[in-house]
């Protein structure tokens, strides 16, 4: 009997933890490395996958690398090739981390916080640890989180002639953004 | 003909022609030694590697015979953007054989003025698109320095033809000399930036006007997925499909954008990102509803997050 109760318990704070993690798969992250000589190497991802623990703050996305939509086709094709993302051996990129001081975040009355998220990005089988302010907007239940923050192409071993002679940014403005 | 002759025949005839190339030596001697110089380095050289791919020895005849670009787009995924004008590309096997005639035809005396200024032209506009599209692949990140990529062939190459053409006898109006020497270069560095400006400014077809290589059934799709992931992005990669099914949610973004979702009983999904001008259609769509949709298969991933399966599909829009 005790055994059930601990069982059903267990069950109930499970159940509770889970529902305090939101995820969704439309996230958008966006990937700027234009520089004044060249425009094209710009892209985004409309289905990208993410979740928010509100509790703990862990905060996690998974963006197909194949998914990024650039306007050139070729460059669409060279972003994927085996001499820069490789999405064949690295499908996605993924960021885990954690959003500090969630606490402050109230999710049940509207309005707009400023916070942090650290954690580890990996591009290319690569992590590297990022920290960015974030924005995290409550209105009518819905939960809206924005973040820009900029990466060393370098720190994930992409390197080449583009970037040296500046047709590709060395550190591209990265956007995510996600409703919950 | 001459040369057909001479070879045919040794008896009076050919000592005929013997005479006439005894009397034209005296004026095209100075002439003769290096035009045939230089054709003969510009036939050697045209089969020998010019440049070097990350490993890839890539000749001159590579170009016509079609391994230039068979190369280029198995390593480094950079197919012929004009296929349609491939054929084009077997010009070049002139440049052996106006080589290979040039040289008899000196050796007979003959006036090869021509041929040299066309062959010499001609490798050296196969030499600057070389160059170029060695830069291109270095932008790409194959190879750092382009010098370190060109090999010995293709400087003797340039030297062969610029010689041919500066050499080519009887012509002695040096300024037609340096036309002919610029002609190649300029017209193939031209047509090279014409094409690169072309491709760089070119954007996706839109997907309405592309032809669906494949038309399926949602929850098949996932199932094919799901049995060999591996098989069926290579299958599906980059591909516009035409996908119908029932929705599993819909979901329009701040932006203007949308995304539409088709999911099976163990989670696994297909999410299609859809274009902005969709929207108005977009926001019509119920859960539920059976919709068929139109878009480029970006593949599959395993989300972690999620512990499913997500096949996205890029640049949708409805299927008409």
């Amino acid at each position: 009997m005790k055994k059930s109760i601990l069982f059903l318990s267990f069950l109930a704070i499970t159940a509770g933890a889970m529902a305090q993690k939101v995820t969704t798969t439309s996230a958008v992250v966006t990937f700027d490395a234009t520089t004044p000589k060249d425009a094209l190497p710009k892209a985004e991802n409309k289905a990208v996958i993410a979740s928010l623990d509100k509790t703990t703050g862990a905060v996690a996305f998974e963006a197909a690398v194949n998914n990024f939509s650039f306007t050139n086709a070729m460059i669409q094709d060279h972003f994927n090739g085996d001499k820069w993302m490789n999405s064949a051996a690295f499908p996605k990129f993924t960021f885990t981390g954690t959003v500090d001081k969630i606490k402050k975040v109230n999710f049940k009355k509207d309005g707009t916080y400023k916070v942090d998220v650290k954690g580890n990005l990996t591009v290319k089988g690569i992590s590297q640890p990022i920290n960015a302010p974030a924005t995290v907007t409550v209105k009518g239940g819905v939960i809206s989180a924005t973040s820009t923050f900029d990466i060393k192409l370098k720190d994930f071993g992409i390197t080449g002639a583009p970037i040296d002679g500046g047709k590709v940014a060395e550190k591209p403005t990265i956007t995510v953004s996600a409703q919950f | 003909m001459y040369i057909c002759f001479l070879l045919r025949n040794h008896s009076g005839r050919s000592f005929v022609i013997l005479v006439v190339m005894t009397q034209t030596l005296s004026t095209s001697g100075k002439f003769k030694i290096p035009q045939v110089l230089f054709a003969l380095v510009v036939l050697a050289s045209f089969f020998l590697p010019w440049v070097n791919w990350d490993g890839n020895a890539i000749t001159g005849y590579a170009m016509p015979a079609g391994d230039f670009f068979g190369t280029s787009e198995a390593k480094f995924g950079l197919a012929n953007p004009f296929p349609q004008f491939s054929v084009a590309f077997y010009i070049f096997w002139l440049i052996p054989v106006f080589a290979v005639l040039i040289i008899g035809l000196v050796l007979v005396n003959k006036k090869a003025a021509l041929l040299s200024f066309f062959a010499g032209a001609l490798s050296l506009s196969l030499i600057t698109v070389y160059i170029l599209f060695t830069n291109t692949l270095i932008d790409l990140g194959v190879g750092k320095e382009l010098t370190a990529m060109l090999k010995p062939a293709i400087y003797a190459q340039a030297v062969g033809a610029a010689g041919l053409i500066l050499t080519a006898y009887p012509v002695k109006n040096i300024g037609s000399k340096i036309v002919w020497l610029l002609l190649g270069p300029l017209l193939a560095f031209g047509s090279y930036k014409m094409g690169e400006s072309y491709i760089m400014n070119e954007t996706h077809t839109a997907t309405e006007n592309v032809k669906a290589d494949y038309t399926v059934a949602a929850p098949e799709l996932i199932k094919e997925f799901l049995a060999n992931d591996t098989a069926t992005n290579k299958k599906y990669l980059d591909k516009t499909m035409v996908v119908n099914g029932n929705t599993s949610a819909v979901n329009v973004l701040s932006d203007s954008t949308s995304t539409i979702r088709f999911e099976d009983s163990t989670g696994s999904y297909i999410i299609f990102s859809l274009e902005k001008k969709e929207l108005d259609k977009v926001k019509n769509i119920k859960t539920g509803d059976p919709v068929s949709l139109k878009g480029v298969c970006s593949g599959s991933i395993f989300s972690d997050i999620l512990g499913t399966t997500s096949i996205s599909f890029k640049r949708a829009t409805f299927n008409k």
